[in-house]
């Protein structure tokens, strides 16, 4: 088990900026998943770390080693890749053993090694298979063996399941996080997919353009959205935004548009003590929004679609010309044109500066 | 005539052209080969009769009977149904001579002599016949021509040369058009088929010069270089497209697994790329093994097999069943080179499954 350290990493190609001045730590043991849109940086940031992009700024460090120019196969890490990269000509034993040929390990040591990963990975009855003979889902399985029968210091995974059909990524997702708790392994893996991420990771690292925008917990990252990119990009359906203003009057403060004027209790408006601007931008999860009855509303629409989900219905309604969602329970049912009263959940609200489009508060931040 | 009748008339219309076209293409590609072989097992008197036999005879049939000058000898014409007179002579030395040169038929004077006694006893014409030799026109034609043996292994060593200059060289080029972005990249990859756009005549003299002051002139390696040009373009263009298929994250998967770049090139891409490798080595040897006009104008003393077959219609030893003989035996080992490959051939037809 290792640490792998980032120490402000810039990577240049020509004159575009993949990675600018990335520093981050990812403890022992620890799952840390790379999250953002395509084209952020974090595909680059992890090749680095492999060693397939050269760094232009900075070092990277497992402990206490400096690795930054080492070749990569002097670097100890193992890779999953997005398209699985088993090598064609090779059976699925010798995929996972040529590995620990090149490491020199004993013709008995890598034989037991290998049956040990197979069937911790469940394809142990595939073993003198061609590539060409398996899955799509098995491919993976086999590139996934291959990664820990090296015993790596690192463990990194270049979206290993974006190629997999939805229901197989559901269960491979099990099974990897399964897989991390046996053998422990310091991970990082690379998504665009924020569900993947949320339900995965111990750490999540927020990348826009190159630039690390929000890291923490998956549940820092939902409930406390350092920015209006991270809370529309995590959560599906998204946060929806409204333009508010500030009205202060009495010690209350309210959030007021054409729709409604929102009077904040005392707790939630807390951490808007300090914030001077007549303008924000309110973010609302659509299951904090609530039906209610007609008296307790704080506006009133007509559903505009609805998306019955099953376990529960995602509505649409209309306002400012765009529409916000709502999360509601499966019962009662729902359908388009049907009257609906509707409050937030006040201790769950997102404030972002409408300028910079970063994050005042939370309302359920303390002070 | 209803509708569905109709349909099937015209099915069976559209059968029948296909057929015909078909065959007619299948005519066309075998007719000369057949030609060829056939031609190459004809005696130099049926080689140059008309009509031209379709097949040669495996037998011919001999009368032997008085004439002016000692026996009349006559071969029996299938076509004419009837014995045609071809010697008229006592000298059984030179009637042997004509049997083997004219007729590939072998006999002794002494066996020829045999016959002619028996017409001395019997008075009567004397009917034989004599088995032909098929391959004569193959001995005839590696006794005749200037070291025609020579000549073919020294075809087979500028073929493989060919093959190996142009198979390091376009093949590392192909590589690096496959995998690396540089400036002028189309370009260049564009400006290689440029140089088989000149004829081989027309660049002849400064060919010649450039050879001789390089000391290559005569030599095989001057002429697989020069060979090598053309292939290398050819290389290229099929290996590029062959390495553009293999994903480079394989081969950066074996280098995150331990391997140095070279080995994670020749243990995983070379093997994934040996069907390209394959077609570029026929081309290239096909290119080689066939080139007749470089060749006639760059070697002196040591010509190609090309050159040889080439010769071997000119002149005073100049017949087209020699001519025959020596081209089916330059086709043969492009025949066997292709076949020795075909395998992976096949593989780049069908294309590579990852």
């Amino acid at each position: 088990m290792s640490t792998l350290t980032f120490e402000n990493v810039t990577k240049r190609f020509g004159k575009v900026v993949a990675v600018n001045d990335f520093s981050l730590t990812v403890q022992e043991s620890e799952f840390l998943v790379l999250l953002g849109p395509s084209g952020c940086g974090k595909t680059t940031a992890m090749r680095m770390v492999a060693g397939l992009e050269d760094v232009t700024i900075g070092n990277i460090y497992i402990d206490d080693d400096n690795i930054t120019d080492l070749p990569p196969r002097k670097r100890n890490v193992s890779m999953v890749f997005q398209n699985y990269a088993v090598w064609p000509h090779m059976t699925v034993y010798e995929n996972i053993a040529y590995p620990l040929r090149l490491k020199k390990v004993p013709k008995v040591e890598m034989d037991t090694k290998v049956k040990d990963v197979a069937k911790m990975v469940k394809i142990d009855p595939l073993l003198d298979r061609y590539p060409s003979q398996l899955s799509g889902g098995q491919q993976q399985r086999v590139a996934v063996a291959r990664a820990i029968a090296v015993e790596p210091k690192i463990f990194l995974m270049d979206e290993p399941l974006s190629n997999l059909d939805a229901k197989l990524r559901g269960s491979m997702r099990t099974e990897l996080k399964a897989i991390h708790v046996k053998t422990g392994a310091t991970t990082v893996f690379v998504t665009h997919d924020q569900s993947e991420a949320m339900s995965m990771a111990d750490r999540i690292v927020v990348m826009k353009d190159g630039e690390v925008v929000q890291v923490g917990s998956p549940d820092d990252v939902y409930d406390r959205s350092a920015s209006v990119f991270v809370a529309d990009f995590i959560g599906t359906p998204p946060t929806n935004f409204l333009n508010v203003n500030i009205n202060r009057e009495n010690g209350t403060v309210n959030l007021v548009n054409q729709h409604f004027k929102l009077s904040l209790e005392d707790k939630c408006a807390q951490i808007l003590k300090k914030y001077y601007k007549e303008k924000l931008i309110l973010g609302v999860r659509p299951e904090n929004i609530v039906m209610v009855d007609e008296d307790e509303a704080l506006f009133t629409s007509d559903c505009l679609v609805s998306e019955p989900q099953g376990s529960h219905q995602v509505i649409a309604v209309e306002l400012d010309e765009s529409y916000i969602k709502v999360v509601a329970p499966a019962q009662p049912k729902i359908n388009p044109g049907d009257i609906i009263h509707l409050n937030f959940k006040q201790e769950t609200l997102h404030y972002f500066d409408p300028d910079t489009e970063l994050s005042v508060g939370h309302a359920c931040d303390d002070e | 005539m209803n509708r569905r009748k109709s349909r099937y008339l015209s099915k069976a219309g559209r059968n029948t052209i296909f057929y015909t076209f078909i065959f007619g293409l299948l005519f066309v590609i075998l007719t000369p080969i057949f030609f060829v072989v056939s031609l190459s097992f004809l005696s130099t008197r049926e080689a140059y009769q008309y009509p031209l036999p379709l097949l040669p005879e495996l037998v011919t049939d001999f009368k032997l009977e008085g004439g002016e000058k000692g026996y009349l000898v006559s071969v029996y014409d299938k076509f004419e149904g009837e014995y045609q007179t071809v010697q008229d002579t006592d000298d059984m030395e030179k009637l042997s001579v004509y049997f083997r040169s004219q007729l590939s038929v072998y006999m002794s004077p002494d066996e020829i002599a045999e016959q002619a006694a028996i017409y001395d006893e019997t008075g009567e014409p004397v009917y034989f016949n004599g088995r032909k030799n098929l391959i004569h026109n193959y001995n005839t034609f590696f006794r005749i021509t200037r070291d025609a043996g020579s000549a073919f292994f020294r075809s087979i060593q500028i073929a493989l040369m060919t093959i190996a200059i142009s198979l390091v060289i376009g093949g590392m080029a192909g590589y690096s058009f496959a995998r690396y972005l540089f400036r002028g990249r189309n370009a260049l990859k564009f400006s290689i088929l440029f140089v088989r756009m000149f004829p081989g005549v027309a660049i002849a003299i400064p060919m010649v010069i450039i050879l001789v002051n390089l000391g290559f002139y005569d030599q095989p390696i001057g002429l697989a270089l020069v060979y090598s040009v053309g292939a290398i373009a050819l290389t290229i263009w099929i290996t590029a497209s062959i390495f553009i298929g293999i994903p480079v994250s394989i081969e950066e998967a074996a280098e995150v697994f331990g391997a140095t770049k070279t080995r994670a090139f020749i243990r995983i891409t070379l093997p994934l790329a040996l069907p390209g490798l394959a077609a570029a080595a026929m081309y290239a040897f096909l290119g080689a093994w066939n080139e007749t006009i470089a060749a006639i104008i760059l070697t002196q003393f040591n010509p190609t097999f090309s050159v040889v077959v080439y010769q071997s219609l000119l002149g005073s030893v100049g017949q087209v069943n020699l001519a025959a003989a020596g081209g089916i035996v330059m086709a043969l080992p492009a025949v066997f080179f292709t076949f020795l490959i075909r395998r992976y051939i096949n593989q780049m037809w069908g294309g590579i499954t990852f």
